[in-house]
C-alpha cells in the first residue's frame, strides 16, 4: 500500500507532474472541440453534395472530388495524415501545430460524418421529400426544411460514435510533439520509469471525457425525440 | 453551372496553395551559437532521453521551449523545415544525423558532459586499487581498444577483451553490478553473454589487480542498493556521476566522457 502511495506521490505530485496532465487534457479537448466543428461542416457539404447527386444527376465534379476525398480519407490511417500535414504539406512553413492537428483531424472526420449523413438522408423515405415538391418547396427548401429535420435525428447516435472516435483519435498527436493527454503520460512515464500508473491515469481520463460525452448526446437525442409525441 | 466554376477555383486554389508549399525557400540559420543562446528558442529533444531530463530542469535557461519528439529523426527533421531552432542529442546519434543531412551542424560547446565511473560502496580500499589500474588502462591504450572495438563509424562491434593467459586472479572474485540493457555500454549477445565496453573494463581491471570479475545482471535503480548492501562489490553501468548519487556511493575515476551536443540549422 505504502509502494502504491509512494508511486503516487512520484508520477502525480513530485514535480507538480499533474499539471502536465491538465495541460495535456486542455490541447486534446481543444484540438477535438475544432477538428468536430471542421468535420461536421466538411461532413455536412460533402454528404449533401453526394445525395443531391444521386438524386438529381447534378454535380458531376463536385460528386466526384467528393468521393475522391472521402476514398483517399477513410483509405490512409489517421497518424499517416497528420505527418503529411506537418512534415509534408507544410514543409517549409512554421504552423501552429494546433492548427495542423485541427486540419489533420478535422479532415479525417469529416469523411467519416459525409457518410454517416448521407445514409441519415438517403434513408428518408422518397415520399416525404415529394411531399415537399408538390407543395412547391424548391430542392434546397425540401432539405432544409423536411429531409435534414429528420435524418439529423436519425444519424445523430451513430454521429456521436464518430465523435467518441474523435477524442480518442487525437492521442497520435504526439507523433508532431504536440503535448495532449496521452504525450503527457508518456513524459511523466520517461522520468518515473513506472510502467503503470501514468497510463492509468490517462486511461482513467479518457473513460470520464466519453462518459461526459455520451451524457451530453444523450440528452441532446432526448430533446429532439420531443417532437414524436 | 456556378457550381462547376467554384469547384474549378476550389482546386486551382488547392493547387497554387500546394505549388506555395512545395517551392521550398530557404530557411534561415538558427540563431544559436552557444548553450545561453538556447533561452526562448524553441528545441526539440527525443522523450526521455539525457537531452530532455536535462534541458527541461535548466535553470539557467527559464524561458526555453522543449518539444519532445518521439524519435531523434522525427526532431532532427522539424529542425531542417525550420520548426526548430535547435536540437539536443546524444554525441553518437548527431553525428550520424549532421553527416545524412546537409545544412545541420554540431555546435562546439557541447551542452553537458556526463562523466561515467565505477561505484562502490562508502569507503571501500578496493577504489583506490581501481583508480591505478584505470590510470594503467589509459596510458597503455587498452581503453582506448576497448572503446573503439565499440564504437566506431561502422557501428560494429569489434573484439571484445581478451583476458592473457597468464593473469593473475589470486585474491579472488569480484561481483560486478550491472544492467545489460544499455549497449554499448553493456548488454547481452545473442548467446545470452554480457558484453560490452563496461563488461571488457572491468575484465582488463580485474586482471591488473588480481581478481577474477563475475558480473551480475540487475535493474539499474538496484545497482546502487546493491553496491551500498555489499551483494556487490562494485557497480558499473554507464552511469553517470551526480551530486546525487555522491551522496550514496563513491565514484572512481571517468572512464568515458558522455557528451549531449546541440545540432542548428547552419
Amino acid at each position: 500500500m505504502n509502494g502504491l502511495i509512494d508511486e503516487f506521490y512520484r508520477n502525480f505530485i513530485n514535480e507538480s507532474r499533474w499539471k502536465l496532465l491538465l495541460s495535456g487534457l486542455g490541447v486534446t479537448l481543444e484540438i477535438t472541440a475544432f477538428a468536430l466543428l471542421l468535420g461536421v461542416v466538411l461532413g455536412f457539404f460533402v454528404a449533401i453534395v453526394r445525395s443531391a447527386h444521386d438524386k438529381t444527376g447534378k454535380l458531376g465534379i463536385l460528386n466526384r472530388l467528393c468521393t475522391l476525398y472521402t476514398t483517399v480519407i477513410r483509405g490512409t490511417p489517421v497518424v499517416v495524415q497528420l505527418m503529411l500535414i506537418y512534415y509534408g504539406v507544410f514543409a517549409s512553413v512554421n504552423i501552429s501545430k494546433v492548427l495542423v492537428a485541427v486540419l489533420a483531424f478535422g479532415l479525417n472526420s469529416g469523411a467519416y460524418v459525409s457518410e454517416i449523413v448521407r445514409s441519415g438522408i438517403m434513408a428518408i423515405d422518397e415520399g416525404q421529400f415529394e411531399a415537399g415538391r408538390s407543395l412547391g418547396f424548391s430542392y434546397a427548401q425540401t432539405m432544409w426544411y423536411i429531409v435534414m429535420p429528420q435524418a439529423f435525428k436519425n444519424v445523430l447516435p451513430a454521429l456521436g460514435n464518430e465523435f467518441i472516435t474523435l477524442l480518442k483519435e487525437t492521442s497520435v498527436s504526439g507523433y508532431i510533439a504536440m503535448e495532449d493527454l496521452t504525450k503527457a503520460g508518456d513524459i511523466i512515464r520517461s522520468r518515473t520509469f513506472s510502467p503503470f500508473m501514468p497510463l492509468i491515469a490517462v486511461a482513467v481520463i479518457y473513460l470520464i471525457m466519453v462518459g461526459i460525452f455520451t451524457r451530453l448526446l444523450a440528452l441532446m437525442e432526448r430533446r429532439l425525440r420531443n417532437s414524436e409525441r | 453551372m456556378k457550381l462547376k466554376n467554384m469547384a474549378a477555383l476550389l482546386l486551382s486554389g488547392v493547387m497554387a496553395l500546394s505549388f506555395a508549399a512545395c517551392g521550398s525557400s530557404k530557411i534561415a540559420p538558427s540563431d544559436v551559437h552557444s548553450v545561453e543562446d538556447l533561452d526562448g528558442k524553441t528545441v526539440g529533444v527525443q522523450t526521455g532521453t539525457t537531452g530532455d531530463l536535462y534541458i527541461s530542469d535548466d535553470e539557467t535557461l527559464p524561458n526555453v521551449k522543449v518539444e519532445r519528439f518521439s524519435t531523434g529523426f522525427e526532431a532532427v527533421t522539424a529542425l531542417k523545415q525550420g520548426k526548430l531552432d535547435a536540437v539536443v542529442i546524444d554525441d553518437q546519434p548527431a553525428q550520424a544525423f549532421i553527416r545524412e543531412n546537409e545544412g545541420l551542424s554540431i555546435l562546439e560547446t557541447e551542452y553537458v558532459q556526463e562523466d561515467y565511473a565505477i561505484c562502490f560502496a562508502k569507503g571501500n580500499a578496493i577504489a583506490a586499487d581501481v583508480n591505478a589500474a584505470l590510470a594503467e588502462l589509459k596510458a597503455d591504450g587498452t581503453l582506448d581498444r576497448i572503446v573503439a572495438a565499440y564504437i566506431n563509424d561502422e557501428g560494429k562491434t569489434g573484439e571484445s577483451y581478451v583476458s592473457p593467459a597468464d593473469a593473475d586472479h589470486s585474491k579472488g572474485k569480484l561481483i560486478m553490478a550491472t544492467n545489460a540493457e544499455f549497449p554499448p555500454y553493456e548488454y547481452k549477445d545473442d548467446s545470452g553473454n554480457i558484453i560490452g565496453i563496461d563488461a571488457d573494463l572491468s575484465r582488463a581491471i580485474g586482471d591488473k589487480i588480481g581478481y577474477e570479475v563475475t558480473i551480475e545482471d540487475m535493474k539499474f535503480d538496484a545497482i546502487i542498493s546493491a553496491v551500498t548492501t555489499g551483494k556487490a562489490d562494485f557497480g558499473m553501468a554507464g552511469m553517470t556521476v551526480t551530486e546525487e548519487r555522491k551522496q550514496s556511493v563513491d565514484f572512481s575515476d571517468s572512464y568515458y566522457t558522455g557528451k549531449q551536443v546541440i545540432i542548428v540549422r547552419s
